[in-house]
């Protein structure tokens, strides 16, 4: 499959070679069968010039043997030619055909060519041809008329002149008296043709492989840095960037392999940006799904404590009007029971009576502090003075009140207070309260010998909201739990045991921060202590005018116990 | 003898304020309804009225705004069970006093008292 795949598309290198082999080894071979042709011709035309010489010079001097008929003058000149090597045969006739001398073999065949080759012209070139003889051997046939000059006297012309001897007219004449036939070998020019194809094949070899092997040199040097090219195109397609071209030219080739290298360099630097992108950006996505989970789980809450807060102003709307009475009628009896008391004097039955409508009263009133903290938790609260506050008097403050409860739990309370703290606007009693709400649960979290910590500091969060400032109540005791952790704000939700609290102390916290803008942030682990954070921004402009209003109208306003 | 007028829906308010008032020797009258309470205290001669500030037809802003133009010699003191913007706009209407239920009785007498002067020195 492959081989056939390779046959019919055959690669680089199989496309340079063949066709190029291919024109290599056809102009070879035209070119050698030229130079055969050529050597064989030269050869041959070199044994037809010095045949020629040969047999004009066997025609001149073979004259008087001819003429004269002289057999033994005519063998000694052909004993002389039969010296050289080439010569196969030579024949001297006279014109009627008699063989005046010959040498080595001559068939009658030769002769039958003098007479229809004695045509040429005397003094003209011989005649030659290519022949067989009759056991089929080529040789050379040349053939020449052998000629004397007969002077002929014409007697007109004798007549005509005055003076004997000058006017003598001769006329002189060319005249064929036999003919010479050779036949000369073409043995020595066959051999050497021979020699000379062999040399030429040889040498056309030698050319041709010398000529491919340069070739594939050739083709290599431009094939070899394609397929190690292709190789790592494949290696990189496969998705490994880590390989590189290693070529080191200083041509097209190498620019080339250069240029791709760098192309692999920013491709891998890019795919690894991508990589780490995609990697810090889950990272991120996980971040900031959990700062969503986190931001939505404080918008429920916020929401839930807001419903609360409004379920808990309906409530103390309608617990009001009742308890007004309860307390009312309460005081309102005791006022009578006392004047009737101081008229009639100290009855034991008006006495207890007394004491339990005091009782009553009492508990009117624990009632109306809860029904008012629940106010404060709601929004509807809102009614206070607020002025500038500096923090850390208020905190320094809140501290002289609590230190004994610290000294006498065996806690120790470290306070650090930023001194560069901007003033804030706010209700400082509430503060306070918020406060000391805060440093108390801390305290009641701590076991004897533990540290609660409370910091003052510019908020890191300074410029995103126009600037704001922390404060920090950080215990190391029992903790709180996830869930309740939840419920921390809400009304009346309590760890410690029943009658010990009212559950209202962080969700009125929670209600006294946002009115003042602010944030209550509660982290805690269960063993590990809990940190509150009480976010408050500073001087809002908004909220200073605000302020200004509230301050105006509550000066005429009566003022609760 | 001072005559008081008590607006209050909530009965056990009404009839506490009247006990009370009553003990205190003041002229009482007193109803549950805000509309049949600007009736009477535009019609009667009182000296002071009690208001509560929410109530069902009417709130206590309704009742000082209807009231005060025919007779604007006549004191208020409202009540609330519910902190809000409706005591914002009525003190912007004027100075008056002011109380949060559940209130102490004898705030309420000082308060009256300081209104009335008059009363006293008789």
């Amino acid at each position: 499959m492959n081989l056939l795949g390779r046959a019919i598309n055959p690669n680089l290198r199989t496309k340079f070679l063949l066709p190029i082999s291919a024109m290599l080894i056809v102009s070879m071979l035209l070119a050698s069968g030229y130079m055969l042709d050529r050597q064989s011709d030269s050869f041959r035309s070199e044994l037809e010039t010095s045949g020629e010489t040969m047999i004009k010079m066997l025609a001149i001097n073979a004259e008087s043997g001819v003429l004269f008929e002289s057999e033994y003058m005519l063998d000694e000149l052909l004993l002389v030619l039969a010296r050289f090597e080439v010569v196969r045969y030579a024949v001297i006739v006279n014109l009627d055909g008699k063989v005046l001398s010959s040498t080595g073999k001559c068939n009658l065949e030769c002769l039958q060519h003098i007479k229809s080759d004695h045509t040429v012209e005397p003094g003209g070139l011989c005649y030659k041809r290519y022949a067989e003889d009759s056991a089929g051997v080529e040789h050379l046939l040349l053939s020449t008329p052998v000629t004397t000059r007969r002077e002929t006297v014409s007697r007109e012309h004798l007549g005509m002149s005055d003076q004997v001897g000058t006017g003598l007219a001769i006329e002189q004449q060319d005249e064929v008296i036999g003919h010479i036939v050779i036949g000369l070998s073409l043995e020595t020019v066959n051999e050497a043709i021979a020699e000379g194809r062999v040399a030429v094949i040889l040498l056309s070899a030698l050319v041709l492989i010398a000529g491919i092997f340069i070739v594939t040199l050739i083709v290599n040097i431009i094939t070899k840095p394609v397929t190690a090219l292709v190789a790592v195109t494949d290696t990189i397609r496969q998705g490994d960037l880590s390989r590189r071209l290693d070529i080191r030219q200083n041509d097209e080739i190498g620019h080339l392999a250069r240029t791709f290298n760098s192309m692999i360099e920013s491709l891998q630097q890019s795919r690894e940006e991508i990589e780490e992108y995609n990697r810090t950006l889950e990272e991120k996505i996980v971040e900031r799904t959990r700062q969503l989970e986190d931001a939505q789980a404080q918008l429920i809450q916020s929401e839930k404590l807001s419903a609360i807060g409004q379920l808990a102003a309906g409530v103390a709307h309608e617990l009001n009007n009742p308890l007004g009475g309860i307390l009312g009628y309460a005081q309102f009896t005791i006022e009578k029971l006392r004047k009737s008391t101081s008229k009639q004097g100290t009855s034991k039955e008006i006495a207890s009576f007394l004491k339990y409508v005091s009782d009553i009263e009492t508990q009117a009133r624990r009632c109306k502090a809860i029904v008012q903290n629940l106010l404060k938790f709601s929004r509807s609260s809102r009614s206070v003075d607020f002025e500038t506050v500096d923090l850390n008097a208020a905190l320094e403050e809140t501290v002289s009140f609590v230190e004994h409860q610290f000294r006498i739990n065996q806690v120790e309370l470290e306070v650090w207070l930023s001194p560069d703290l901007p003033n804030i606007q706010g209700n400082l009693g509430q503060l306070q309260q918020v406060f000391t709400n805060l440093l108390i649960n801390a305290l009641h979290a701590s076991e004897p010998g533990q540290t609660v910590t409370m910091q003052s500091r510019i908020s890191p969060a300074v410029g995103e909201f126009g600037g704001a400032v922390e404060l920090l109540v950080i215990d190391k005791g029992h903790g709180v739990s996830p869930e309740n952790l939840k419920k921390i704000f809400e009304p009346f939700f309590t760890t410690k045991e029943v009658g010990t609290g009212t559950g209202l102390g962080l969700s009125v916290s929670y209600g006294i921060i946002r009115d003042h803008d602010g944030e209550i942030l509660v982290s805690s682990e269960l063993g590990g202590g809990t940190t509150f954070t009480v976010v408050l921004p500073v001087q809002k402009s908004a909220a200073s005018t605000d302020t200004g209003n509230r301050t105006k109208q509550s000066n005429h306003r009566q003022e609760e116990s | 003898m001072k005559k008081i007028l008590i607006i209050d829906d909530s009965a056990v308010m009404r009839n506490l304020l009247l006990d009370y008032l009553a003990d205190l020797k003041f002229d009482v009258d007193a109803c549950g309804d805000a509309e049949e309470g600007i009736s009477k205290a535009v019609t009667g001669d009182y000296d002071l009225c009690i208001c509560d500030m929410h109530m069902p037809k009417a709130s206590g802003l309704d009742v000082l705004r209807q009231v005060r133009e025919a007779r604007p010699e006549l004191q208020f003191v409202f009540t609330d069970s519910l902190p809000d913007q409706l005591s914002e706009k009525v003190q912007k209407l004027g100075t008056f006093q002011y109380l949060h239920k559940p209130f102490e009785l004898e705030q309420l007498r000082k308060i009256i008292v300081g209104l009335l002067k008059p009363v006293r020195t008789q």
